[in-house]
Order: C-alpha cells, then structure tokens, then sequence
C-alpha cells in the first residue's frame, strides 16, 4: 500500500478484516506502524471500491462480466496492433498495486506483446535519485543507521514520507549520533534537527560544493577511498575552489557560518556518516547533478559501504520477469529513450511526459493505447489539463484500480483491481538483507490480483507462453529457484529470512559498478551523451532569470503523514483531520498581501491557475518568499501548475519544486468605512 | 506496573499518537477524541507529548465525588468509569497535568486507561518518543545519552578509535 513496507498484524473477524497494527518481530518496523497501514480498513472496504468492470457507453457506465471485458479489451487492442503496429500500446505501473513483482509484470507483459513502451510514475519519482548515486558509485546506497554518528538529509522528511525511518534515526540520536536536515520548510524531521540549513529550493547543488570545498580545505577526507578507488578527484578539487563560504551564502541563503559548522560536524563524524537525498531534491533542472555531487560525499568522507554510512546493499537474486535480455525491442524506439537515453539506459523506463506529446502529435509514431494500473496521472503528473488532453484522445483507455480515479473517469474501461491484502508477494529490506513473504488474508470474486490480469489479457493477444504459470504463488515459486530458498521456508519467517549477512568495505574485493568499476567523480559515459562529466552546479531560473510577474518559488509535493500522492484522499476520517488542502506561506509575505491565516488565494503559474486556502506558517517554518502545496487534492490540483515541459536534462524528471507564481488574494475589498459624522 | 513514558528530544509532532488514540476510543482521527497531546511550539521548535502518568496518588481520584475514578487490578491504569461520572470536570481541575478532557458528546471526562495493557499510541508512535515500560525503568533514556557520550569519551581515553 506504501513503498515503507512494514510488518502487519491483520486482525480478521468471521473473514472480514477489522484491525491492523505493527508486527513486533520484523527488524523493520519493530511493531511500529503509521496510521495509513491501520487505514487499510477504510481502503478494502470502501463504499466507493470498484468490483465490477465498467464500460463507457453512450448512456454512460455499463457493468459486464470480467470475462466480456477481458475479451473486448483484447479486440479492440489487436485492432490497434494492426492498424498503427504493436508498438503503439502502452503499459503504465501505477503505486495503488504495490510495489514488488507488480512492476516487472507489467514490463514483461509489455514486452511479450511486442512493445517497448512500459511506463510508470518512476519517470518522476526514485529514478532521479538512482541514477545519481548509481552514475558515481554504481548503486543507491542504503543508510546504516544503526550504527551511524551523523545523519544528513537533503531534502527528505521521514516522518511523513517514510515514516518508518524515524525511529531509526532518532534511536542513532539516542545514542549520540547528530542530525543535520536541509529543507527550505522545517520539516517535521527538521524539529529535532542538531542543525537546520533552510537552504533556498534547487540550490542544494552549491551547498554540496561548499561542504566539499571546506573538507578539501581541511584535508579532512578519505585519501585511501580517493586515491585507490575513484577517477575525476583533480577535476573535483579544481572544480570546489570558486564555492567559498561567501558563493554559496548569496546562492542558497545559508549562513557562511553555519555551512562550515555542518562542515566540521562531518569531519567529526566520517566515516560514520548517513548522507541520505529525498524527492525534494529530483524534481528540479539541475536535480541529478546536485545529486551527484551528494554522492561525491560518501567517498570524501569514507562512508561509502563502511559501517555507520551508505552501504552497498546485496539483493536477494530471484529470477527476473523482464524480457530485456530476449526481447529488448529497442529498434522499436521506446518512448522518450531518445530524449533521455540515461532514463532509458539505465532504468528501462519510457519518459510519460513524452507520452503526451506523442499521443497528441503522433510523433515520432502513434501511441494509441495505454493499460494503467494503480496509476493516477489525471492527478500526479504535471500539467494535467494536458494529460487529460492526452487521456481522452487514445483511442483506447483501460485503467485497472480500486477506484473510479480521475484517470479512471478518463477511461474506456474500468477493471477492479486488488488490494494489498488480497495478494501475496515477495518483500525485500535491502536494509537488512531480509526478505518477507506476506500472506494473502483476503479474496473477491471478480477482483483479479496482478498476476492473473496480465495473464488472462496475455493469452487472449497470443502470448500466453510468458505467462506460463497458473497462479501467483507457482509464479513465485520460479522466482525462488535460483536463491535457494523455498516458499516454505519464507512462510516460516514472518519477522523476515536473512538472506545474506552484511557486510562492508566491499569495493575492497570486488569493483564497483561503475564502467571504470571506481567511484566516479567525472563520468565519460554522461561525457559521451553531451552531458558535463562533473556534477556541475547551475542555478534554478527563478534566480538565474526571475519573472516578475510570478515573484513567488512554489514548492509542490512535500509528504502529508496520513495520505499518499492522491490516494487516501477518500478515507473520510483521515480528510477530516486538518487543513486539506492548504499553501503554506511564511508570515512576512501573508502580511505584505494583506492576508490572514484560512484565506483563500489563486496561485497562478505560467501553465495555470488554482483556488485555495493559505496556512500562514512560524517565521522559521518556511523561506519567505517560498510557498508549499501537497499534490494530490481534486479540489485543488497542483500539477495544474506544474511544468511538463522544463526538465532536468538527465534524468527527463519535470520542474515540480522550484516553479515561478504569482499569488492573490480572492477576498471582496472590504467596503469603505463609513467617515460621516 | 507499566507506564506510557514520553521523551519530547525525540517526538517530532507527527500525531499519529492521536490518531491511534483517537481510533481506538472513538473510530475516529481527530485530535479532540485522543486521549494524548502533542503540543509543537514551532519557534522554539520544541514538541512535547503529554498524557496521564497513573499517579501512585491520584489527585483526580480523590477529588471526584461520584467515585467513578479507580484503578484497574490488571493493568495499574487509573480509570474512568462512564457510567458513574457525573461530567462534574473536577478531576480535570486537580490534574495537575491537563491530562484529562470532557468528552462534550457523551458528557463524561475521558482519560488514557493504557488500551486495557496495550496502548495503541505507543504501537502507532513511529519516532520512538513514547515507551511502554515498567515504572522502575521509566526515563531511562535520560541515561542513555549521557552513556553513549561517556563511552565515546572513556573509549577513547583507553586508546579506543572514534
């Protein structure tokens, strides 16, 4: 239901669930949970939850059998397959499926049916951050916080984006490890942060450089990491000498002296330093560079795979369900890969915002049909007033969920889809090196879990040979063969089976995955794509060239504790709870438009505009002349601001967190003041 | 007995505490139904979780004239019973916490009763701040920072490495 994966208990009366809570074993969440997990009550049993397919008419939704459905789905997909070729049909992973063997299903399944075009909100979220670490060290590392003296987090709120982390970092601080947290907001982490940068939105990039710069200074680095284990280290050292303290104070805000105490503060702590980057940091022009010159610091300070900072995490080597290796499809030309052949090179993934301009343009070839399931882009992906431009002009739309979404109202059909918990699936905690089978607590008639819908349309279009195992668990079964462990054996360890010890230090033995198999401060494979081999720092338009007409940063998509992305906006208690939706804005500019905290506004950004009270916030809460919105509210959508056309040039992920707006107030003047005698 | 203990160094105000309260008391997620506070003073960024303590000596159960308050044999939570309170709101006055509210539907005060052993504020709480623990141990983690910087500085004074 969350990418936190945390253990449950799941309470059943008389087959019906009626309480959830933590599961004390699990090294994960040690029986701690959030309230979303316990929600799940709400979501299974949702008075709004889809059970029948639907079918769009002339009169509107008609309900017919799975079966029909599945079979007219089918026709209507071999129509489009002759008419424009195989290529023209998408495939697009949503979240409200889950996230384990739910997206390598949906790519084999794409693949099996001859197209390369597998797509899903990855081309805006975790990506950014993956091909960052992975470009420099040849993987996304995982926090040790167990044992670490510092952690560092750059753009990231735990407590409300993954929840479960907290414990884990306020039990390092228990042990007297510091917190530093850099966000423009103060964040609910940032409340018992050792120190708190609020740095300005998409200047990260010249902080890191700052920090590096004071660590050269000090020769407080790792000599043996660099020496022996990286390439580019003169290029860096060349590049660090124009951020002094004074550079990166005009450009990001933060005091000169506090970047050189969070700088000594590393020093003091390397090796065992946690040096984590959140979304905050992906969705910007110059995102996967600042994020680079994150990862640079993990090797300046020794805490790459050493205990107490970013280790290199060993997988659980089960089988893949991918078809790359037999069916690559790549002369096909898969959707974006040559805009953003990073993206595409190293994540597989087709860039959706591409997608738009190609269902609307027919360029560079029709894309006529897409399959979504679990996914909301009516709602998340930028600019919606042209994704539902887009939607509504395939000529086929089916969208598979557990709710009529405002994708799913966009559609030609509407598959019921499962929950969570009516499904069973592989979890693994790289964290760890554990990996969990959950159980299958619940089934409904007519609600097919993911492996049986891929399946079932599979064998209509004549590849039912991917699709060769009859059910979910025979399906999991081939996944385990080769790690030698059984279905049996996992079912015997609810509080998860480790499947390999940690270790660390491992570049020792073995190169990394990088092409040189070094850290990779300069990377001749972004060189050989045009890209600059150093993670150079570029400032954000909003300060290179401002508007004037849109004098306000607008920051979307900080996390709320009790909803995710746009869903459990439905869960009528959890919507009752506060503020929903709400612009946060610091006091100083609320009292220079005159406004009062409850006020509504219209926020207008160069793509649109949108209505909605503003929550004036606590002087330290939020940079003056920053504004915050939380995506996912229909009465409010804030991707009807964002841009689908401003990208980092990478990664391909959109401008969503540093926009240009302007701001005004929507309240009558008042009238005169009666000054009669 | 066990005790719900609270470290405000720790707490980062998200609620969830309230939510699982709030749920469990009365199926809702809303802060008035909890029967644990967090108050979050932004400026001074301080967060500071409060509910009731189970005194050894309870003010509010002395006070209350309709003797609805005691003190559960299982579990050594002090109580309200609902059917005996007279909604008077004495026991909110003598509290010397503000650890009890007045439930304005019902009309009766509310207080925590430790979920009958098993409070569910502890369970949803995901920073850690809240420990369910025995009264001999309660705050020990006052100890615990204090230890981890003598070890580093003990350690290191034998020749141990940082």
């Amino acid at each position: 239901m969350c990418d936190d994966h945390c253990a449950l208990n799941v309470y059943m009366e008389e087959g019906r669930v009626v309480d959830i809570d933590g599961y004390k074993e699990h090294p994960w969440n040690r029986g701690r949970l959030c309230s979303k997990g316990r929600a799940a009550v709400d979501l299974v049993y949702h008075p709004d939850r889809l059970w029948k397919p639907l079918k769009r008419t002339a009169s509107g939704w008609q309900e017919i059998p799975l079966e029909q459905a599945l079979d007219e789905i089918a026709e209507r997909l071999r129509g489009i397959q002759k008419r424009y070729g195989e290529r023209s049909i998408g495939v697009w992973k949503g979240e409200a499926v889950g996230f384990a063997q739910q997206e390598e299903m949906a790519r084999r399944f794409v693949h099996a049916i001859g197209s390369p075009n597998y797509f899903s909100n990855d081309s805006m979220c975790f990506n950014g951050r993956w091909i960052g670490y992975t470009v420099v060290h040849g993987a996304w590392s995982v926090p040790d916080y167990e044992h670490t003296r510092l952690v560092l987090l750059w753009g990231a709120n735990p407590p409300h984006a993954h929840p479960n982390m907290t414990q884990m970092i306020m039990r390092a601080r228990r042990r007297g490890a510091k917190l530093v947290v850099l966000d423009p907001r103060l964040s609910a982490v940032a409340r018992q942060a050792d120190l708190h940068a609020p740095v300005r939105p998409g200047t990260d990039g010249a902080l890191v450089w700052g920090l590096i710069r004071a660590l050269l200074e000090r020769g407080a680095y790792d000599r043996e990491l660099v020496e022996n284990h990286s390439v580019g280290f003169p290029a860096l050292e060349a590049y660090a000498r124009a951020f002094t303290p004074e550079v990166v104070e005009r450009e990001t805000g933060v005091p000169a002296a506090l970047l050189g105490e969070i700088a000594a503060a590393l020093a003091k702590a390397a090796p065992a330093v946690v040096n984590y980057v959140g979304n905050g940091l992906e969705h910007h022009e110059n995102g996967i560079n600042n994020i680079r010159a994150i990862a640079y610091l993990d090797t300046l300070l020794g805490a790459l795979d050493r205990e107490g900072g970013n280790r290199l995490a060993e997988g659980f080597p089960t089988r893949r369900l991918t078809l790359y290796q037999e069916r690559p499809l790549t002369e096909l030309g898969p959707i974006g890969a040559e805009r953003f052949p990073v993206l595409y090179g190293l994540r597989q993934e087709c860039h959706t915002m591409t997608a738009m301009d190609t269902i609307l343009s027919d360029r560079p070839y029709p894309l006529k049909a897409l399959l979504l399931t679990g996914a909301n882009p009516a709602m998340t992906n930028p600019n919606t007033e042209k994704v539902r431009r887009a939607l509504a002009a395939l000529e086929l739309l089916v969208v598979r969920d557990l709710f009529l979404t405002e994708t799913a109202q966009l559609a030609h059909y509407v598959l019921p889809a499962a929950s969570f918990l009516e499904r069973s699936e592989l979890h693994v905690h790289a964290m760890f090196q554990v990996v969990t089978l959950t159980k299958k607590p619940l089934s409904f008639p007519g609600v097919q879990d993911e492996y049986q819908f891929w399946h079932d349309l599979a064998r209509r279009l004549g590849a039912g040979e991917f699709f060769p195992w009859k059910d979910e668990e025979e399906l999991t079964r081939w996944l385990l063969e080769p790690t030698g462990v059984t279905l049996e054996q996992l079912a015997g360890h609810p509080e998860g089976y480790p499947y390999r010890s940690i270790r660390y230090e491992k570049w020792r033995e073995a190169p990394l995955h990088t092409p040189s198999g070094k850290v990779e401060f300069t990377s001749q494979y972004l060189k050989g794509l045009g890209y600059p081999e150093l993670a150079e720092y570029k400032p954000p338009s909003y300060q290179s060239s401002p508007d004037p007409a849109y004098p306000f940063v607008l920051v979307t998509g900080a996390r709320k504790l009790l909803f995710y992305h746009s869903r459990f906006q439905n869960i009528e208690r959890f919507a009752r709870t506060g503020r929903n939706p709400e612009m946060e804005m610091h006091p100083a500019d609320a009292a220079r438009l005159a406004l009062a905290d409850g006020e509504r506004v219209r926020v207008r950004s160069r793509v649109g505009a949108i209505e909605l009270p503003v929550t004036v916030t606590a002087p330290n809460e939020i940079l003056p002349g920053t504004l915050q919105i939380t995506h996912g509210y229909r009465q409010a959508n804030v991707n009807l601001l964002t841009h689908d056309d401003v990208f980092d040039p990478i990664s391909g992920f959109p401008l969503m967190k540093a926009i240009q707006v302007q701001v005004e107030s929507l309240r009558r003047p008042a009238t005169p003041p009666d000054t009669t005698p | 007995m066990r005790i719900v203990t609270m470290d405000p160094e720790i707490c980062v105000a998200c609620r969830n505490c309230e939510y699982a309260c709030a749920f469990k008391q009365a199926g809702t997620f809303e802060r008035r139904d909890s029967n644990i506070r967090v108050s979050f003073y932004p400026q001074e960024r301080v967060c500071i979780p409060g509910t009731c303590v189970h005194c050894e000596e309870p003010w509010c159960l002395e006070v209350c004239p309709a003797a609805a308050i005691g003190r559960n044999p299982e579990t050594g939570a002090v109580e309200i019973d609902p059917d005996r309170c007279a909604g008077c709101k004495m026991c909110m006055l003598a509290c010397p916490y503000g650890a009890i509210r007045f439930d304005a539907k019902a009309r009766v005060a509310r207080k925590c009763d430790l979920c009958g052993g098993d409070p569910q504020c502890v369970k949803f709480c995901i920073s850690g701040a809240l420990q369910f623990v025995e009264a001999e141990e309660a705050f020990a983690f006052r100890r615990t920072s204090l230890d981890a910087k003598l070890t580093d500085l003990l350690g290191l004074a034998k020749g141990g490495r940082r």
